[in-house]
């Protein structure tokens, strides 16, 4: 049922068809020429022209159709351009039509079945009127834009994904380029500026040597800006880079010399005005510039900017932060320690190790507040400052250390308790051995260890509980050399005939010379 | 029906490639962005570090160096006196010679005047068993120790190490590198610099020593390799360690300490428990489990970077030990990202489950696997007709670009930076080596990547032999021209 119903649907829609198709088709031979002509061509269509043989040859040649001579008449070879038709019809010439379908020759009955037959499959859809334009095609031209990209940029729209690749390449070209040519410019400034940095530094060289044997001090202090113009030329110092390169050179000097060649060269950095390009330095928004005008302030020992320094003292940016205090540390003239108790940000290892550095200079001038920073609201400021009671031997403050131990924080015992090891607080005792019954393990542990120089026999029944009580074997390590500095009868005691092979272990760690360190 | 799917299906595949391509090249420019800035912020700060300080100040931490050792007993001396020498106040070097089979051991007694100790070795972390522990006689080798163990391979051995150490921070480096004299005192300084948050390792750069000149323990001349393979590495070393570590360092997502040249908390490391023996990637597997622990424990943390070249190495150049580590790599990646799945895209790990997870799980251990799929997809694409060859060139040539761009930028990176290769003919060859390659080496790195991936599978572990042909010092390199260690 099905099958017979498709195929009377197929059989309409070809009747159709066909009906349709020789509708369009004109049956007047005129029309039909006139038809050929608008097609312009026929896919597989071909046709040839015969033309009387009263036809001159001048003219036959005119006509620019590749004419032969033959008995018939002048005979054009297979064409498929129906264009023609309209010149010859201009022209009045009388020829006949002989039609090939793909090479053989036909009829035009069977030429009009063929053309039926290409419309009703699709493949040839006829034009039934010349589409003239309206306006003149040189305007039109004129209005379209000339895109000579056209087929291409079809291809990129209408394929998104080669669109998008495509815009990834240009974005990625870009970035590529802009980044290598940041880099080569970078390098190639940084070179530039190498070769500058030499070549100052060799202009600065020896008329700074000159100066520094050559004159006085005194010479230096009373010269003017205007007599340094043989050694260092203005037109010079005005340069930020022959600037930089100078202060790195005195800088440089001043670390090595001593005595009066530092001052002649402080003096020269004053008289140049380097003090003052070091000053605006500190006042800049840049942290690495600052910091820098702070090395410089903190080396050139200018005292006049320390004020602008004291601001800098609590920055939230770390180098600067503890440059300035560096700063600080080393050229104020009072003991006190104000501006680092007053510090809100925790003090970095790192900040400690530069600081003591400079603390313990500065001690051997002046003797510093260091109790101060007990007194700070800031943890690591305190242990800092127990730390350089420590490190700067100041048993003065053992007292006040004393003072502070029963409210201290754990990690502030520690350091309290560190502190009496290394200086020999004796009469510190009790307070080990109530840090020996702390429930931190830590203050714990640095208690064992500072009892082993500074505990008494309540120390050693103390350690010998812990022994007892306490599993981990650094811990009973650490408990048991202890034992062994305090009291080596109980050291045997505990150790020897006990059965527990820990025990022996740890002895016999002890008791090797060689282990000494470990 | 079926053929729509299948259409669709290949429509997915090919958008999702083209996203991830456009992912990739996103990440490598925001990773160069994010490394110019910490290499800029690094350089700037280094100008106010006075590093002459932290040799001899109380304040300074003490390190424990963990040197492990097998078979190395033709520069175990040598390299041992060279960790000796380094120029720092508070330290201890730790050699543990994992049951060596030739004379490493005896080299050592005899060279540093050793004797066996009583030395209480407690095993807090699990090792196998020790056979004894050396020191010398002889103060100047005071700071020494030999443990003397069996074999169990070098996790096993660093974890040894760790329960003998007694100092702060452990150093875990492998014997045979170069360390410069001021290694120390530059790698400390971020444990010392932290002051809110715990630093809990800090990872360096490594160089390649292969053909450079080098005079007391640091590298006087570089040069390029000799062989492309060498080369090749200059080139990747390069984008790991100042692009790639930078970057993850700027945002604190590092999730790989190289296990030549790394330092760790010692406490940290003791309470995760040591380095983890059945993984092949040990050293990623423990800064993994380090950040996961500070995590779990919500203690603000940081794992630091130092790109000073402060340590050398020598860089496999023949294919076959190249193959067996880059196989080893994959496998450890894998085995670490396997183990701590939990952390995956979980907000409770921060930046390490949220980006550095699924960074390395995409772009480092799939990526091999994707690269295939790729190539399986345009294999189908071809069959089904459906190829589009300028869309084909097009996504190769982005993804060229982006190889040479990345490798270029690392080049430029490292001559603004250190400038070590000076020569240019050497400069001339690191430049021929970006362009060609991504054509002849990439597809071998991938290939030994899947190879990772399928011994993964197949369970098989260990190491592989690593050959080493030893370092060439100026003067070593006026007598020798070749000299082979196997």
């Amino acid at each position: 049922m099905k099958k017979s119903l498709l195929s009377i649907l197929l059989g309409f829609c070809i009747a159709v068809g066909k009906l349709f198709a020789q509708d369009i088709l004109p049956k007047d031979s005129t029309e039909w020429m006139n038809f050929l002509h608008i097609q312009n061509q026929v896919p597989g269509l071909g046709y040839q022209l015969t033309f009387s043989p009263s036809l001159d040859s001048l003219r036959a040649k005119n006509l620019n159709l590749n004419l032969s001579k033959t008995d018939s008449g002048w005979v054009s070879d297979i064409r498929e351009d129906f264009g023609i038709f309209s010149q010859l019809q201009q022209d009045s010439l009388d020829f006949q039509l002989t039609y090939f379908i793909f090479s053989s020759q036909n009829t035009e009955e069977a030429v009009r079945e063929y053309i039926s037959n290409l419309m009703r499959n699709g493949d040839f859809d006829p034009v039934t009127e010349k589409v003239k334009p309206k306006e003149d095609l040189v305007a039109m031209a004129v209005k379209s834009p000339y895109s000579p990209v056209f087929g291409n940029r079809y291809t990129f729209t209408a394929d998104l994904k080669l669109f998008v690749v495509t815009v990834i390449i240009g974005f990625f070209f870009m970035v590529a380029l802009l980044m290598i040519l940041v880099m080569l410019f970078l390098k190639a400034r940084k070179n530039r500026r190498e070769i500058l940095r030499k070549e100052y530094d060799q202009m600065i060289v020896d008329p700074l040597t000159t100066l520094l044997f050559e004159k006085e001090l005194d010479e230096l202090s009373n010269m003017k800006i205007a007599e340094y113009d043989p050694y260092f030329p203005q037109s010079y110092l005005s340069k930020p880079l022959y600037q930089d390169v100078l202060i790195h050179r005195i800088i440089g000097l001043n670390k090595k010399m001593k005595g009066e060649f530092k001052e002649k060269l402080k003096t020269i950095y004053h008289q140049l005005g380097l003090d003052q390009v070091s000053a605006a330095k500190i006042k800049q928004s840049k942290w690495h510039i600052i910091a820098e005008g702070l090395v410089e302030i903190n080396e050139m020992d200018l005292v006049e900017t320390l004020r602008e320094v004291k601001k800098l003292s609590d920055s939230s940016n770390f180098h600067v932060r503890s440059l300035a205090v560096s700063a600080l540390l080393n050229l104020s003239e009072k003991s006190d320690l104000s501006f680092l108790r007053d510090q809100t940000y925790p003090l970095s290892d790192w900040q400690q190790m530069n600081y003591l550095r400079i603390i313990k200079f500065v001690s051997a001038q002046k003797q510093l507040k260091i109790e101060m920073l007990f007194e700070s609201k800031n943890m690591s400021i305190r242990i800092f400052g127990i730390k350089l009671v420590r490190m700067l031997g100041r048993v003065d403050l053992l007292e006040r250390l004393a003072e502070m131990a029963t409210l201290a924080s754990n990690e502030e015992k520690i350091e309290i308790l560190q502190t009496y090891e290394e200086i020999g607080a004796h009469m510190e005792v009790d307070f080990i051995n109530q840090c020996l019954k702390s429930e931190d393990l830590d203050v714990v542990k640095q208690a064992i260890e500072t009892s082993k120089s500074l505990g008494n026999e309540a120390s050693v029944e103390l350690l010998s509980g812990l022994l007892e009580n306490l599993e981990d074997f650094s811990l009973r390590l650490l408990i048991l050399k202890s034992i062994h500095e305090l009291d080596k009868t109980k050291f045997d005691e505990l150790t020897l005939n006990r059965g527990n092979s820990t025990f022996v272990e740890i002895r016999n760690h002890i008791l090797d010379p060689k282990l000494i360190y470990v | 029906m079926y053929s729509f799917l299948f259409y669709l299906i290949l429509e997915v595949v090919g958008w999702m490639f083209l996203i991830l391509s456009f992912m990739v090249i996103f990440i490598y420019l925001v990773m160069m962005i994010l490394s110019s800035l910490e290499m800029r912020d690094y350089l700037r700060k280094n100008q106010f570090a006075d590093y002459g300080d932290i040799i001899t100040s109380p304040i300074a931490p003490g390190v424990s160096i963990l040197a492990p050792a097998y078979n190395e007993g033709q520069t175990i001396v040598q390299n041992v006196k060279s960790l000796l020498s380094l120029h720092y106040g508070k330290f201890e070097v730790i050699v543990i010679n994992d049951g060596s089979k030739d004379d490493t051991l005896e080299k050592l007694i005899q060279s540093f005047e050793l004797e066996k100790s009583d030395f209480a070795y407690h095993a807090e972390i699990e090792s196998k068993p020790i056979r004894g522990v050396y020191k010398s006689t002889n103060m100047s080798y005071r700071r020494l120790i030999v443990i003397d163990k069996e074999n169990g391979g070098k996790a096993d051995a660093l974890n040894a190490g760790i329960n003998a150490a007694h100092l702060e921070i452990l150093a875990c480096i492998d014997v045979d590198c170069i360390l410069s004299s001021d290694s120390i005192s530059r790698m400390v300084r971020p444990f010392m610099e932290e002051t809110n948050k715990k630093v809990i390792a800090v990872g360096g750069v490594i160089g390649i020593a292969n053909n450079c000149d080098v005079q007391d323990g640091t590298v006087t001349t570089y040069r390029v390799p000799e062989t492309t393979l060498g080369r090749f590495q200059v080139i990747e070393y390069f984008r790991a360690f100042l692009m790639g570590r930078m970057a993850w360092a700027r945002v604190n997502g590092l999730m790989l300490i190289s296990g030549a040249f790394g330092f760790f908390r010692t406490d940290i490391v003791r309470k995760v428990g040591g380095y983890f023996p059945k993984t092949v990637g040990e050293d990623m597997e423990l800064v993994v489990r380090m950040r996961r622990y500070m995590c779990e424990e919500n203690i603000p943390y940081k794992v630091g970077y130092v790109p000073d070249p402060l340590c050398w190495t020598e860089v496999p150049e023949s294919k076959d030990v190249l193959a067996r580590q880059r196989n080893r790599w994959m496998r450890g990646t894998i085995e670490t990202l396997q183990l701590h799945r939990k952390i995956k895209l979980n907000r409770k790990y921060g930046i390490l489950g949220t980006v550095s997870y699924p960074f390395w799980s995409l772009f480092e251990k799939n990526a091999p696997i994707i690269e295939i799929l790729g190539l399986i997809y345009t294999s189908i694409l071809i069959f089904v007709g459906d190829f589009s060859a300028i869309y084909f060139i097009a996504l190769l040539l982005m993804m060229y670009l982006l190889s040479l761009l990345v490798s270029s930028f690392s080049v430029l990176y490292e001559q603004i930076a250190f400038n070590h290769y000076k020569d240019k003919k050497d400069l001339r060859k690191l430049i021929w080596m970006i362009l060609t390659e991504p054509l002849w080496m990439h597809p071998m790195v991938v290939w030994w990547g899947l190879k990772g991936h399928w011994d993964f599978i197949k369970g098989k572990g260990g190491w592989g032999s690593m050959i080493r042909k030893g370092f060439k010092t100026a003067e070593d390199r006026k007598n020798l021209s070749t000299q082979s260690i196997s």
